[in-house]
């Protein structure tokens, strides 16, 4: 890619970003540029990237998930409930219990998305609130402390692959959390990139009906689309019990819209086709950075939700007013600009 | 007769085996006038929401915002009042300047959605994602994560108040449903709309101005939010952001129970309206027998998919049916034809 396009790509953009905001905050606050506040940052939201990685697929492919937090809930607050039934106590269990629900999970969805031609946000907003409803219902709705949870997902929380020793003896160090996200991150970046299947996924979100004539089989790349964002929201579901050891029914679920804000940051296209894993990782870390270190800014908490919504504001009209891109546009159908202002329309 | 009037009839038939069931579940608790009052004041915050989702669904957008819009109008109007409250202002003055306050601020989040999405082509999901975080986030910034109470008593009136033992909350909601019935079936505003949502190229080589069309449609949609938001806050005496996120899943169920196409394009205001009304008949006779709001929130999601499945499959079997019923005629006029030669 010659510099020029490179340096006009929203990844770029995003990535200057981040590093204006972090050399800001560190200014301001040069803790936030040490090994603990970064480890930390990477633990706490390695779980989150992975339920990004999810929803980008399906963004990818021209749809919305917005069960991906009420699936990893289910997952983990499922897979909490069976260890403490069974008294195994092991993570691998839980581990495959969560990812076992957040397939089948997934599989609903998934036929729901592919019997009912229907935008795919009424159809999620529909099968959250159905799983999220049993789950209370049927499962239970009592909260499982740190104090009556198995031991074996508290040890996989504290587990580090990096460990190091503060001055005062204490330990920290870079979390398993990370080698999981990185080879989620990995995982999926191959499937996209280098498999038949994820070329399938890119066209279906391109033109689902070229991608159809072409030989694309859409009701099978849609099944294992959505099989897969609850596959991943399962791993979550694990990973944010052992983040913050307590397994409440009612947490997470809620968040979905910021965790899909942080993968549009990242330049994902809601009509399909466009977005890469690059994107959506560093829209998760912008996102991050503006959640967790405003107060390091001295601003207060309550501004969080604003700067959000600012910065996705920001981002779509970069993305869709096609800023970075117009001159180059204007130029090559520059003589029709209402038959092109008709098609962006009709693309709505 | 047309799918639609099929559609309504069932939603009228569904409605009163609702009432009955709990009639007689309840004897003499349902069918009351009391609960009938207080149904009358706590459905309409609710129902002028799903209205507003229902005309951004029939441009073929959607408005995540409308809850958020709600939230910073109320907020707004909340911060007036309470601060009227004790000075020698005349509370009457402090709350016209409060409706006011609210319903301007709500056109100006309207007027950013439609911008964002008929200037800017954002797709509404994203552009309102983004505006509800962001008029949320005013919100919460206003308040800074507390509450703002204790208003006029007069204000009560508007929330609390009755006209003939009408409660006054469903004076507001009827008002606000003709208006929309009338801008939706006799005015060109409303016919662009649908234009607009079947087509927006087809629309645009019509003549007609897409971009107005929506921004008029998104300031409209986060007026009716505005209207929401002064019920909102006097019902509760109260307001604190974050008011009210649940029902965000319930308009929008509320728009396609009612038979409003989410692709745009059809709008069936009597059938919305009937879907209010089913929700809030099930959401209180729930109440009075104290189900679990799970349950019951198991049941929303149900619902809507399967109001979905059926208006998947109905029209289908309808054609099917249809195309056998003319090859049956076909096959008829073939025989009498080769009984003839």
């Amino acid at each position: 890619m010659e510099l020029g396009r490179l340096l006009r790509t929203q990844e770029i953009l995003i990535l200057a970003l981040v590093i204006v905001f972090s050399t800001i905050i560190t200014i301001v606050n040069p803790s936030f540029f040490s090994f603990e506040n970064l480890f930390d940052l990477v633990r706490s939201n390695s779980g989150v990237a992975i339920l990004a990685v999810g929803i980008f697929i399906v963004l990818l492919s021209g749809g919305i998930d917005v069960s991906s937090t009420t699936i990893a809930i289910a997952g983990q607050y499922i897979a909490v409930n069976v260890l403490l039934a069974s008294g195994i106590n092991s993570i691998a269990l839980a581990f495959l219990v969560s990812i076992g629900v957040g397939v089948a999970l997934g599989a609903i969805n998934a036929l729901f998305v592919s019997l009912l031609n229907i935008p795919t946000l009424i159809v999620t907003l529909g099968t959250s609130s159905l799983f999220h409803g049993a789950l209370l219902e049927f499962v239970g709705s009592r909260s499982i402390n740190s104090g009556n949870l198995p031991s074996a997902i508290k040890d996989f929380g504290r587990t580090n692959i990096i460990p190091l020793t503060r001055a005062n003896g204490s330990e920290y160090g870079l979390s398993v959390f990370f080698l999981i996200a990185v080879a989620v991150i990995v995982l999926t970046w191959y499937i996209l990139k280098y498999t038949m299947l994820g070329r399938g996924i890119y066209a279906i979100g391109g033109n689902q009906e070229a991608a159809e004539r072409v030989g694309f089989n859409i009701k099978k790349i849609k099944f294992f689309i959505y099989c897969y964002s609850g596959f991943l929201a399962g791993i979550m579901g694990v990973m944010h019990v052992a983040l913050i050891r307590t397994a409440n029914p009612q947490y997470l679920v809620g968040s979905e819209l910021s965790i899909i804000a942080a993968v549009v940051i990242g330049g994902a296209r809601l009509t399909g086709g466009v977005g890469t894993m690059a994107g959506t990782i560093l829209g998760v870390v912008l996102v991050t950075i503006l959640e967790k270190n405003l107060v390091l800014l001295g601003l207060p908490s309550y501004w969080q939700k604003f700067f959000i919504g600012a910065v996705l504001i920001i981002g779509v009209v970069i993305t869709y007013g096609e800023i970075l891109t117009k001159k180059r546009k204007g130029a090559a159908s520059g003589a029709r600009p209402e038959i092109k202002q008709v098609e962006a329309e009709g693309v709505r | 007769m047309s799918a639609r009037s099929i559609h309504n009839l069932a939603l009228l038939f569904l409605l009163a085996v609702v009432i009955l069931s709990i009639t007689i579940v309840l004897p003499g608790k349902f069918l009351t006038v009391i609960n009938f009052q207080s149904m009358g004041s706590q459905f309409p915050e609710f129902a002028l929401l799903a209205l507003a989702m229902m005309l951004a669904m029939i441009t073929g957008g959607i408005d995540l915002s409308v809850v958020a819009i709600a939230n910073l109008a109320g907020v707004v109007a909340a911060f007036i009042l309470s601060r009227s409250v004790g000075t020698d202002v005349s509370p009457y003055l402090a709350i016209a300047a409060a409706v006011v306050a609210a319903l301007s601020v709500a056109a100006l989040c309207g007027l950013v959605n439609g911008i964002l999405v008929a200037w800017i082509n954002v797709p509404p999901i994203l552009a309102t994602l983004g505006t509800q975080a962001a008029f949320m986030g005013m919100a919460i910034v206003i308040t800074r994560g507390s509450a703002f109470s204790i208003f006029p008593e007069e204000y009560a009136f508007v929330g609390n108040g009755t006209v003939l033992g009408i409660p006054f909350p469903l004076i507001l909601f009827v008002i606000a449903a003709v208006a929309v019935a009338i801008v939706l079936k006799q005015s060109p505003q409303g016919f662009s709309m649908k234009m607009l949502g079947s087509s927006p190229i087809v629309s645009r080589f019509s003549g007609i101005r897409n971009d107005r069309i929506l921004i008029k449609t998104y300031v409209f949609v986060a007026l009716l939010a505005g209207v929401a938001a002064l019920i909102i806050i006097s019902r509760s005496n109260s307001m604190r952001a974050g008011y009210g996120e649940a029902y965000l899943l319930s308009t929008i169920l509320v728009a396609v129970l009612g038979r409003t196409d989410p692709d745009g394009g059809e709008e069936n205001l009597l059938g919305v309206v009937l879907g209010i009304l089913i929700l809030q008949a099930t959401q209180s006779g729930l109440n009075i027998l104290s189900i679990s709001p799970f349950f019951t929130k198991f049941v929303w999601g149900a619902a809507l998919l399967s109001v979905l499945v059926a208006m998947h499959f109905i029209p289908k079997i309808q054609k099917q049916r249809q195309v056998r019923l003319q090859k049956r005629a076909l096959a008829a006029a073939g025989a009498e034809h080769g009984s003839k030669t």
